[in-house]
């Protein structure tokens, strides 16, 4: 028992408690917390107690002067595994750049301090200078500087915004844009249509408001566009053995292989079911917010590292999935989630492809070009960007009416605000608290729609208040296009059967957080084949996440 | 004043309050019929005096005044970070110091009045070693309130996690009590069994606590500097009542770290 190594996460009361029991046993005890100090006094929870015993300390006498504990304080796991019983961790120990056995508590340093914030430590109730002693029961110094501003964290790719930012506040707008690029393959694409969580996080917000980082980003591509410089992307030298399939030519897939090839994969073929790549982005986000042009270029600089993309081959039809696993050492799945949700109601089977088509195909077959009757009035059902985007494309396509349908308010629509905003501002008329009951026909086509409608009841699991129909309130709308926007589904079929994946019930993959590795060996997934319908920044990021995967594990293959 | 964690960075800048640069956009009488491209994009002067706008948020800002003041010679910037690698038998996964809770009702007045406070941010103002020293004071004007109310911010919760709040709210209630002259507490909660059971009599019992088994409903200030006005509903009866200050219980939330980290190594959060 006394050579025993226990590890303890999380430097609270309960982490404290724990700590010395286990010390009492015997253990090598080690404490990591992320804060700079051990946790204070917190009030009993368990029963009614008195004024003077209310608060329950932690014995940080005794845990910081136990032989048998180190405490880790401002340090985070990084890496940890379990294997064969053992717990292996990588620990990142801040510095904390105050010597304490030097320090004399003085607070002279406070005192200077020009940086203002709010105290993490006593829950934002009071201020802080940026060199403090955080818990004064501990009253050990430290300097806190940021690995990561809040921007920089909310970024699903953690782009360092403030140094792109910063670079075109200098004029360095190219040396801005090859900082976006370090993580980013796609700058001008996403810098249009992504719906910038860094802006959401941005501190300025409490000052006035928020800098306008993605347009920002986008102002760094256009720089290099408009003054003709065709990039290249550089690989390196010494390449790496090992041959990668990629399926889909989306976010993720591209960024996957980007970043394969910036560590010297050369074998890298991205096998993409459509004629055209980008994935929802071309067939899903519409050229009046990304111009294809535009996104082709940016494809073809990450084709043009040594990235075969090969079009019109849909696994499951042109080529078996088990050939491409038999013929490749790894495999990153990016397929997306390319099928509209049904409404089911009565009559959407029988008008389907006569009057009623799903917002996925509507926005594909309007990207690619397919003739399309626009006469009338189209209905789209739904509060998402995709119902959005429908309308808008519906618009300019020239049907004479175009309507959104949805069965809450606009409080609740989870399209962007300034979406929402454009739509109604173009002409897009939005009926709010409303939902389909059945879709009506004349002559083998869609003439209209059987609506009823709502009213909001109690908060369900997703916080909004969920929609009730009104018994009896049921109307007629006539309509000649219905376009269901209410939410995309992934499509597996092309695995084949007897695959051996786990598929959750969401009917996407199980995949580890960290490496994007599915339960199979070597075959890895990301964006929204994994998490369902979901903004492009955060499938490029899986992206990423999966090549560092996948070149681990041919590594240690 | 916001007070939600991470989101915390003030300093004085000349140029605030300057709003940002809206992106051009082609009329819509240019859009339809048509597929082109509706934002312009930023031209050049417009895109360098918004990129000025950002603080380059850090904490520490390097200016080495503290490194110039510090006598001992205690401060020291070139001590590195440091990485290990350890190895352990056993791991235990407690739930650290982040203190995080679910979202609470906008109409709770959280984050839109500085006097309406957690339980968990009451609790830091009640410690000796807290912000104010153990003393119960408004973050709005730093007056002493007359009147305090607890509310519950989770009606729908489990009753394991209800019981706990409910207890919390009695200590923090005691605690302020005898802390505060001529306080008054007011706790309003849907109750549960088992604190009817084994709690409610001897809540009852503290001197200067109120309790209310209802359901809080809207904390709004009708007018500045007027007190705080709650609405709330007590046997199907909606009443109003003003306050001085506000301490909505929450319900605690393991972060997303932290269960990540538990389903890894498949050891629950203790």
């Amino acid at each position: 028992m006394g050579d025993r190594k226990v590890l303890i996460v999380g430097g609270g009361l309960d982490g404290v408690a724990a700590a010395l029991e286990k010390a009492g046993t015997g253990a090598h005890v080690t404490v990591v917390e992320k804060f700079p100090s051990l946790g204070a006094e917190r009030i009993t929870r368990d029963r009614i107690v008195g004024p003077d015993d209310a608060f329950v300390n932690p014995d940080l006498d005794k845990v910081r002067n136990h032989d048998k504990i180190r405490i880790l304080t401002y340090s985070e796991l990084k890496k940890v595994n379990r294997d064969n019983g053992k717990v292996s961790a990588r620990i990142l120990k801040r510095s904390l750049r105050v010597d304490n056995t030097k320090c004399n508590d003085c607070k002279a340093c406070i005192r200077v301090c020009p940086v203002n914030m709010f105290d993490d430590f006593d829950e934002g109730l009071g201020f802080r200078t940026a060199v403090d002693y955080f818990n004064p029961a501990t009253a050990g110094y430290n300097i806190f500087k940021e690995e990561m501003p809040v921007c920089q964290r909310a970024c699903p790719v953690n782009l360092d915004i403030r140094t792109y930012v910063g670079q075109i506040a200098d004029g360095k707008h190219l040396d801005s844009l090859a900082t976006i690029r370090e993580r980013l393959p796609l700058p001008g694409s996403i810098g249009r249509v992504c719906p910038h969580p860094c802006e959401t996080a941005c501190n300025r917000q409490y000052l006035d408001e928020p800098i306008s980082i993605c347009f920002l980003k986008r102002f760094a591509a256009d720089v290099e566009l408009s003054q003709g410089i065709e990039p290249v992307y550089e690989t390196p030298d010494k390449k790496l053995p090992g041959k990668i399939a990629i399926i889909g030519a989306g976010p993720a897939g591209l960024t996957c292989a980007y970043h394969l090839a910036r560590q010297g994969y050369e074998h890298i073929t991205i096998y993409e079911a459509l004629p055209v790549p980008g994935g929802y982005l071309w067939v899903g986000i519409p050229e009046y917010r990304l111009p294809k042009k535009l996104l082709q270029r940016e494809v073809d600089l990450i084709a043009n590292m040594g990235i075969d993309i090969q079009y019109n081959k849909r696994i499951g039809e042109d080529l078996s999935f088990e050939e491409l696993r038999k013929n490749n050492d790894a495999i990153f799945i990016g397929a997306g989630c390319h099928r509209g949700l049904k409404l089911r109601v009565p009559g959407e089977d029988e008008y389907e492809g006569k009057g009623i088509v799903d917002c996925v195909t509507f926005l594909r077959d309007q990207a690619l070009g397919k003739p399309f009757e626009t006469k009338g009035k189209l209905i789209v059902i739904g509060g998402g960007n995709a119902a959005i985007d429908s309308a808008r494309v519906g618009w300019r396509m020239g049907f004479d009416e175009v309507y959104i349908l949805y069965r809450r308010t606009k409080k609740e629509m989870p399209a962007n605000s300034w979406e929402i905003d454009a739509a109604e501002h173009e002409g897009v008329i939005l009926q709010y608290l409303a939902a389909p009951v059945e879709i009506l026909g004349k002559d083998g086509r869609v003439s209209g729609m059987k609506c009823i409608k709502m009213e909001l009841g109690e908060p369900d699991a997703s916080g909004r208040r969920r929609p009730v129909p009104i018994e009896g309130s049921e109307y007629v709308i006539d309509a000649q296009t219905i376009v269901p926007a209410i939410s995309q589904g992934t499509n597996l079929e092309f695995l084949g059967e007897d695959h051996g994946f786990e598929i959750n019930r969401w009917n996407t993959f199980d995949v580890d957080e960290e490496t994007c590795a599915t339960n199979i060996p070597g075959v890895f997934a990301g964006g929204d084949v994994v998490t369902g319908p979901d903004i492009a920044i955060r499938a490029v990021a899986a992206g990423k996440r999966a090549a560092e995967g996948i070149h681990e594990y041919l590594r240690s293959r | 004043m916001i007070y939600e964690k991470e989101k915390r960075y003030i300093i004085p800048f000349d140029d605030v309050p300057s709003p940002r640069a809206e992106m051009p956009e082609i009329s819509v009488d240019e859009r339809r019929g048509n597929f082109v491209e509706v934002e312009t994009g930023f031209p050049e002067d417009m895109a360098v005096k918004e990129a000025k706008r950002c603080l380059s948020c850090r904490r520490c800002l390097g200016c080495a005044l503290c490194w110039a003041e510090c006598e001992p010679e205690a401060i020291d910037f070139s001590i590195p970070d440091e990485e290990l690698d350890l190895e352990f038998d056993e791991v235990v996964i407690t739930k650290g110091q982040d203190n995080a809770f679910a979202p609470i009702d906008p109409g709770l007045g959280f984050g839109t009045h500085a006097d309406v406070i957690t339980d968990i941010q009451f609790e830091r103002m009640l410690s000796p070693t807290g912000p104010t020293d153990g003393m119960v004071v408004s973050p709005l004007d730093g007056q002493i309130p007359s009147r305090l109310a607890i509310i519950q911010g989770h009606a729908g919760q489990d009753d394991e996690h209800l019981l706990s709040s409910l207890i919390l709210g009695v200590n923090e209630a005691i605690i302020a009590l005898s802390k505060t002259e001529n306080l008054e507490v007011t706790l309003v909660s849907p109750f549960n069994d088992g604190f009817k059971e084994g709690f409610l009599k001897e809540a009852q019992e503290v001197s200067g606590l109120r309790l209310i088994e209802g359901a809080p409903e809207s904390v709004v200030r009708d007018q500045e500097n007027a007190p705080l006005s709650l609405k709330y509903s007590e046997n199907g009866q909606r009443r109003e009542e003003t306050f001085d200050l506000v301490v909505i219980l929450t319900r605690p939330e393991i972060s997303k770290e932290m269960k990540a980290l538990s389903r890894r190594l498949d050891t629950p959060i203790q």
